[in-house]
């Protein structure tokens, strides 16, 4: 192909005996949007790494602008144009803006003093390319997560960049923050620059891509013009199996009367107000909104991370207070976090390790020694009923995938038998089939009489997971949603508008009050 | 907004100057309420003469914490560069400046090079290595040339002629004092470390490699050259600050400063040097280091023994530093950050 950037061929590797990457094929246009989706471990990441120099192939070729590409070497993918911009983002935090943008450049000049006004210079061009406004002297530690990955983007711009490769760069990002981006990588495709985008978001992945290249078991699928796919299509190609969502019904209960967690005008200093809603065993409750309308904290409070200033917390009908951690898993309440690698596993400790953590205080034998045969067990339960896929409770988490990891973080949480439990995005950055099974523990613990609270913004998680659902906006509740309302059919597009367009629901309430079923 | 600091510095003052700032002249406010004769300039060239060598010692600390290392190596390489390079010239049978001076600071930049190798290839951490060489260099100097002091009767003449030595004399009344030529040479060397630091690729990579050393090397920093650079230079400095401060004390003595690692790099990080790295001005460097010196210096005009100084420098040391970190984590949990470390 004479107008491709970018020509893989036949590459091949693997890792210990196991095919990470087989015999695959990839050419990419100058001045296109290609995604590459697949599940984790399906060989996408593999395949950014072969392309940009990280990984040496066992077999095959990389051709840039038709020149080859010296394999294993990164600074020769970089003299070619290629740059990554990799999940961790790799910035210097304590170093300003424009110095972060400018870096390689400055490093790669023979000039070894660095003016600060030529330094400026390079960063004040490549962002005006760019069309973004970003204040050159403040520190990057100081920026949004967004705001750190337009500085990374940048930096790769400045290297001259011809390729960009992306990974999952929205996934810590609000709805808004995921617009911004999006216009700045169309923005660069219409001026030539080639964008390779890796992400879980399946809606994003078909508002930008030009052609979409499905990964599955270290093999590629096939190039796909993204107009001749669809959302079923698409998953059904990247999991080999019709992946449904089967949405999950409460059946009533006795003693629904007494709801195990009720909520009465409960406020924070900053970020919420007038919080009000109920939770009864078996219900799962979504709590939905864009990021930053609340959610987090209200969860936050409930687990005792943020103290309330007004309204009731009532647990069992029973007004409760809870002021730390230990008070809410002692009371039987579980929080997942949203960032599960720093808040929600300990990377550097087994499986078994990470899921008994909870649990140690049960785990004691007489002597009020650690009874470790009785820690196995746990794990080794745990890591069943939540279908890890490496049943090996002696691998340290950090080497497990994003899906897995999320799992055992569940699983740990599970093994306190808590009676609510609050899922805070337990599938941001998890892949379809990982998904899947999480859904169906969520279901199942419902079933079993767990209260939950799913806080999400994806419409089609709420709408299979959760029988009542409270829509907030900047702080406030500004609509909840019955079962009986949840059944009908246009639902999810009517979430949607709901969590994208809150400011409509101000004037226009779907249903008022607290949800009944 | 055009400061008068912003002017000189080119940048807004941080958090940590201000208070030092200020801390500085309430002390001194102090101290000279109760002794009026300390607010002089006398005073202040001796305080310049006595602190000399641990400025010097305290910039290469300052480049170390940047580059996200520690360094508790440097006393000994001061001691050993200096002493060596006295013996060596007797050797040769001399007694001059001009041959102590390049040959120590050449044998601190050897010993320096020597960490930065061990760190990189080993790849252990840099306090593990630098404890380590700290024990090898005093260790090895002990058994091969000794212990032997030589108080200023006996040691070279053009040393202790050069710690007495002033660039400027004034007869006050009585007696006649005056500013050190250590001055000129720690003026000297704040200014190039600051270009170094600031204005060339080889100290924005310092600074690039303590921020994160993996970022550094994927954007193309040749870590060992950074690293060779960093150790290097503080160890060339030690080599200098040694010579001047056997020759301020008018005294040889190759056992001192055992444990003075610790006090340098706490004046370092009271003046907002990070241990996590990537951070630190070269002015807080000078303002921690005045701290520790006025505290060394004038507490016997408030009626207290010298030995006081470390309890009052630790005391500032624990209340300031906890302070920066509480108004910290009061923002961040304001902001409901839960941020380790």
């Amino acid at each position: 192909m004479a107008d491709s950037i970018l020509t893989a061929e036949n590459l091949s590797i693997s890792f210990g005996g196991v095919n990470a990457l087989v015999d695959v094929n990839v050419a990419i246009a100058r001045g296109e949007i290609r995604c590459l989706v697949g599940e984790n471990g399906s060989g996408k990441s593999t395949f950014v790494k072969i392309a940009s120099g990280v990984y040496h192939p066992s077999r095959g070729t990389v051709q840039v602008g038709g020149k080859l590409l010296s394999p294993g070497d990164p600074r020769a993918a970089i003299d070619a144009g290629i740059q990554v911009v990799f999940q961790d983002l790799a910035l210097f935090d304590q170093l300003s803006v424009a110095e972060n943008i400018a870096f390689s450049v400055l490093l790669n000049s023979k000039n070894a003093y660095v003016g600060r006004k030529r330094m400026r210079q390079l960063a004040a061009d490549v962002l005006e390319i760019m069309e973004v406004e970003l204040p050159l002297d403040d520190p990057v530690s100081t920026l949004s997560m967004a705001n750190k990955q337009l500085v990374a983007i940048a930096r790769a711009l400045c290297m001259d960049a011809q390729l960009i490769f992306m990974d999952e760069p929205t996934a810590a990002l609000t709805k808004k923050e995921v617009n911004r981006l999006l216009e700045v990588v169309l923005g660069l495709r219409d001026r030539g620059i080639s964008i390779v985008f890796i992400s879980h978001k399946l809606d994003e992945v078909f508002r930008i891509a030009d052609t979409i290249t499905i990964f599955r078991d270290g093999r590629k699928v096939g190039d796909f013009e993204a107009a001749e796919l669809t959302q079923a299509k698409l998953t059904y190609y990247m999991t080999g199996r019709e992946v449904e969502y089967p949405a999950y019904k409460r059946e009533p209960r006795e003693a629904d009367e007494v709801p195990l967690l009720e909520v009465r005008g409960l406020a924070d200093r900053l970020h919420y107000r007038d919080v009000s809603f109920s939770v009864r065993p078996g219900d799962v409750l979504g709590l939905t909104g864009l990021l930053g309308a609340g959610r987090t904290e209200v969860a936050l409070t409930l687990f005792g991370l943020n103290q309330a200033v007004r309204g009731e917390i009532l647990l069992d009908g029973k007004p409760a207070r809870i002021a730390s951690p230990q008070q809410a898993v002692a009371s039987g309440i579980a929080l997942v976090s949203e960032d599960r690698k720093t808040e929600g596993l300990f990377m550097e400790q087994s499986v078994g390790h990470n899921i008994s953590s909870t649990r140690l205080d049960t785990l004691l034998n007489k002597l009020r020694f650690l009874d470790l045969r009785a820690e196995r067990e746990l794990a080794s339960r745990m890591v069943q009923a939540m279908g890890v896929n490496n049943k090996d409770i002696d691998i340290l988490v950090g080497k497990l995938s994003g899906g897995n990891a999320q799992k055992v973080v569940i699983g740990k949480w599970i093994a306190t038998e808590p009676r609510l439990l609050i899922l805070d995005s337990p599938t941001v950055g998890i892949d379809v089939g990982s998904k899947a099974e999480i859904y169906e523990s969520i279901q199942r613990l419902a079933r079993a009489g767990m209260g939950i609270i799913l806080i999400s913004d994806e419409p089609e998680e709420i709408a299979a997971n959760c029988n009542r659902v409270i829509v907030m906006y900047e702080g406030a509740i500004v609509a909840t949603v019955s079962q009986a309302e949840r059944e009908t059919p246009d639902f999810v597009e009517r979430l949607a508008r709901m969590i994208s367009e809150p400011t409509s629901q101000l004037a226009a309430p779907i249903q008022e009050g607290v949800p009944q079923a | 907004m055009n400061s008068p600091f912003r002017a000189l510095f080119g940048r807004r003052s941080t958090q940590v100057e201000r208070y030092l700032g200020v801390l500085i002249v309430i002390y001194s406010a102090v101290v000279g309420f109760q002794n009026p004769r300390f607010l002089s300039l006398e005073t202040v060239f001796d305080i310049v003469h006595e602190g000399a060598p641990t400025m010097i010692l305290a910039i290469g600390v300052l480049l170390v914490l940047v580059s996200g290392g520690i360094d508790v190596s440097f006393p000994a390489v001061a001691i050993c560069s200096a002493y060596v390079s006295i013996k060596l010239m007797w050797v040769f049978g001399l007694d001059a400046l001009w041959f102590m001076a390049p040959v120590s600071i050449a044998i601190g930049l050897l010993l320096g090079l020597v960490n930065a190798l061990l760190i990189h290839f080993l790849k252990l951490p840099t306090l593990i290595v630098t404890l380590g060489t700290m024990s090898v260099y005093r260790g090895f100097m002990a058994v091969t040339l000794g212990t032997s002091q030589y108080p200023v009767a006996t040691m070279p003449k053009s040393l202790a002629e050069f710690g007495l030595a002033n660039i400027v004399s004034v007869d006050g009344e009585g007696s006649s004092y005056g500013l050190s030529v250590f001055f000129p040479i720690v003026v000297a060397l704040f200014a190039v470390t600051w270009f170094i630091l600031y204005h060339t690729m080889l100290g924005r990579a310092v600074f690039a490699m303590g921020s994160d050393e993996e970022a550094a090397s994927r954007v193309g920093v040749n870590l060992l050259r950074t690293r060779l650079f960093v150790y290097g230079y503080t160890g060339a400095l030690a080599g200098m600050a040694g010579l001047m401060y056997f020759a301020a004390m008018q005294n040889v003595d190759p056992v001192a400063l055992q444990g003075f690692e610790l006090m340098v790099i706490a004046a370092v990080v009271i003046g907002g040097a990070k241990l996590t790295g990537g951070e630190g001005t070269i002015l807080g460097t000078f303002l921690g280091v005045l701290l520790f010196q006025l505290f060394q210096s004038t507490l016997v005009q408030l009626g207290l023994a010298s030995t006081w100084a470390s309890f009052f420098f630790g005391s500032v040391l624990l209340f300031s530093l906890a302070m920066i970190y509480y108004r910290q984590r009061k923002a961040d949990q304001r902001n409901l950050v839960f941020r380790i470390g």
